[in-house]
């Protein structure tokens, strides 16, 4: 980075404080969502071992419900979590403040009304069914819109930049800035405004759920994972100079990736070929990572139980190595044969969504709002519980959905198996994943009740100030892979 | 990299590529999939479903039921969806033809419910009223006893598709749906389905992908057992259009 410019920390307290309440509005909404959305697929699921639960009224039908929450948590937290980090990072390392953020308070609005009507939408009965699409089509042009000028404002703030390196944060935070609204908006055209005929549908959705997880939730934590490693490590990124390589091969591959999902069902074959193809290349983007950050952890292990943000950032890692393992694996034939249409497939979306983003966005949250506020974090019980329930409701999922996914697989498979045996099968299980969610819901919990003492204004007066300590010395900050 | 307009255009081309490679491609091919006129019957395939399953396609689509059924066959030799020792899902693997007739394409990603797309023909009893009070008693009352088993394990009652009506004397409705004891309203009453139910049932009852097209016939056998010198033995009929 551009010495002349970084880490003199009185710049950076200027810039923290014209993010200040963009950030803090985006990332309270998407808290609500999140607890919102933990509510509601905590209910799905246990409808899936009690399936009297909320039968009775339409609104809450398995059926509704269960797309109800996913939308929840995608659109509500993962977006509004998103542009809360993405804004900051990107004033961050353009080195310049967040101008006229009156407007982004706006989109925070339009954002947040979009994703209420969408979810109402869908629990009313407007969804369209398709994955991740299925909020109903009157909320479009209020997500487009709001995320426009989300989008700008990224953009036009990295156009202003006052640093002459672009850092690898920055190059993930840009691409997932132009992808989503383009993946989002020849979605819906494809499907909706001119729909494309047939299981051109499906292809077009299969697109645009991948390019979703991949080319938005997936560059939002490796931007996350970029920035912290080394600066939360006091040292640079080993290898960066392959950092570039992992990029453009990672975003390529990803980009050709979709048809993967898509094995055995009725299309043409070259389509999931190219997705398993594109999915094996991901092995060189991996590689490439590993090097980097497992590089630049090597010799720190003792650190990491020093900074909270850093234990997110490592579970984020180990999330996404996790999911992208997993994903290899799946996009083998002869292993999609048999676990095509169980809870491993949606393990693999779980752990994009939740052990590699937000785990991030946690680690990210835990850096940003004490510089962002000048609050210190008020209890170091609640940070705990919800270190520690992440952590837990992370290893239970992982065992549940594949335990779950794998009892379904292997009895799916034998045909002299009765279909009601697999579901009673699968009751344990599904408890086990109920047991999880509520885990996780009583540490979002106790980040929610911390992030109000600290960034609510009338609730934080009591909240004792932070000292921020000075960043690094410009010897580390001139070289090359370090924000 | 230190220019921001190398790395818009690469952000462009990325999606641009992705998006032309794969979906562009796939419209080229597919887009303009006709009905297949049968050489001897002379009938159209697939046919088009009927305006009350029209309609129940919409209430398939607005109780998510996509959550836990798909409404794909695979086809043989991948996973053991038809052919012997098979769950039969289907007679055979789902063709893209099949799909034409449907306005959305809900083909799902979840089993946790049996495959649907061919439900209309795997019903116990195969024609007229039979079928429908069995949808009826299956989404009324899932947990209901047949046989020795419950209908359904594991799926939610729909019990808001129907109306609980007062009898007072009169003879029952024609449509009411015939429950065994403990899963019926009280005496006096009787359950009929709603206009949505009626258009759910007639929409699963369609559900049958019966023609099997020649031209696509030999996408469902397995691929052949390569010989010694790597060349594919013959048998494997070459799809002309429309084909994987």
């Amino acid at each position: 980075m551009n010495s002349t410019v970084s880490n003199s920390r009185a710049e950076q307290q200027e810039i923290d404080a014209s993010a200040k309440w963009p950030v803090l509005v985006f990332l309270g909404s998407a808290l609500l969502w999140l607890l919102l959305g933990g509510i509601l697929q905590l209910a799905a699921n246990m409808q899936l071992h009690t399936p009297a639960l909320f039968a009775g009224c339409e609104w809450t039908t398995h059926g509704r419900l269960a797309p109800a929450a996913q939308n929840a948590l995608v659109y509500g937290w993962g977006f509004n979590a998103a542009f809360a980090f993405g804004l900051w990072l990107m004033a961050r390392l353009s080195a310049t403040t967040l101008r006229h953020g009156g407007w982004l308070f706006v989109a925070a609005k339009f954002w947040n009304l979009g994703v209420t009507l969408g979810v109402g939408g869908i629990l009313a009965g407007y969804s369209t069914s398709f994955d991740l699409l299925e909020m109903p089509r009157f909320v479009v042009l209020l997500l487009l819109v709001a995320y426009a000028l989300i989008g700008v404002w990224a953009v036009t703030t990295f156009g202003i930049r006052n640093t002459e390196n672009v850092y690898a944060s920055q190059w993930y935070l840009l691409g997932a800035a132009f992808w989503f609204p383009w993946l989002y908006s020849i979605a819906q055209i494809m499907l909706f405004k001119t729909p494309v005929r047939g299981v051109l549908q499906p292809i077009v959705d299969a697109w645009y759920v991948s390019g979703l997880y991949g080319l938005w939730f997936v560059p939002m934590a490796l931007a996350a994972i970029y920035y912290f490693l080394p600066k939360l490590l006091g040292k640079p990124v080993s290898n960066y100079f392959l950092a570039p390589l992992g990029f453009w091969w990672l975003v390529g591959a990803t980009a050709l990736a979709g048809g993967s999902r898509l094995i055995g069902a009725p299309v043409p074959v070259w389509i999931p070929t190219l997705g398993i193809v594109a999915n094996m290349l991901l092995v060189l983007p991996l590689v490439v990572f590993v090097l980097n950050f497992l590089g630049t952890l090597r010799g720190s292990f003792g650190a990491i139980g020093r900074s909270l943000s850093l234990r997110f950032i490592v579970l984020s890692i180990a999330g996404f190595f996790l999911a992208a393992v997993l994903g290899l694996f799946l996009a083998l034939r002869d292993v999609a044969a048999v676990t095509q249409f169980t809870l491993v497939e949606g393990l693999h979306d779980w752990l994009t969504l939740y052990a590699c983003f937000s785990t991030a966005m946690f680690g990210a949250a835990y850096f940003y709002l004490p510089r962002l506020t000048g609050k210190v974090w008020r209890s170091s019980a609640l940070t705990g519980v919800h270190f520690g329930a992440t952590v837990l409701g992370i290893a239970l999922l992982v065992i549940g959905m594949a335990g779950a996914g794998c009892t379904q697989a292997h009895r799916l498979a034998d045909a002299s198996v009765s279909f009601a045996s697999i579901t009673d099968a699968l009751a344990g299980w599904h408890t086990l994943n109920s047991a999880a969610f509520g885990l996780l819901l009583i540490g979002h919990t106790a980040f929610f009740i911390n992030f109000v003492w600290i960034a609510c204004p009338i609730n934080s007066r009591d909240t004792a100030v932070a000292e921020i300590p000075v960043p690094p010395t410009l010897t580390l900050a001139t070289k090359e892979g370090h924000a | 990299m230190k220019n921001g307009l190398t790395l818009f255009l690469g952000v462009f081309a990325t999606l641009a590529l992705s998006w032309a490679g794969l979906l562009l491609a796939a419209h080229k091919q597919l887009g303009s999939l006709p009905q297949f006129k049968d050489p001897v019957e002379e009938t159209l395939n697939p046919l088009p479903l009927s305006g009350q399953a029209r309609q129940g396609a919409l209430v398939y689509q607005d109780l998510g039921c996509v959550s836990c059924h798909t409404q794909q066959v695979r086809h043989e030799g991948f996973g053991n969806d038809v052919g012997e020792h098979s769950r039969a899902w289907g007679e055979r693997g789902s063709y893209p033809r099949d799909y034409i007739r449907d306005s959305v394409v809900l083909i799902g990603s979840n089993r946790l419910g049996p495959d649907l797309r061919n439900v209309g023909k795997r019903l116990p009893e195969s024609d007229g009223d039979e079928t429908a009070q069995y949808l009826y008693r299956l989404l009324y009352a899932p947990e209901s006893k047949l046989g020795s088993g419950a209908l359904a394990h594991g799926m939610p009652a729909y019990k808001f598709l129907f109306t609980e009506r007062v009898l007072a004397g009169n003879q029952p409705s024609y449509k009411a749906v015939k429950l065994p004891s403990g899963f019926g309203p009280a005496a006096g009453y009787e359950v009929v389905p709603t206009a949505r139910a009626e258009a759910l049932v007639a929409y699963l009852r369609s559900l049958k992908d019966t023609y099997d097209y020649p031209t696509e016939r030999g996408l469902n056998t397995p691929a052949p057992k390569k010989d010694e010198h790597g060349a594919a033995k013959a048998g494997a009929e070459k799809p002309k259009e429309g084909g994987h």
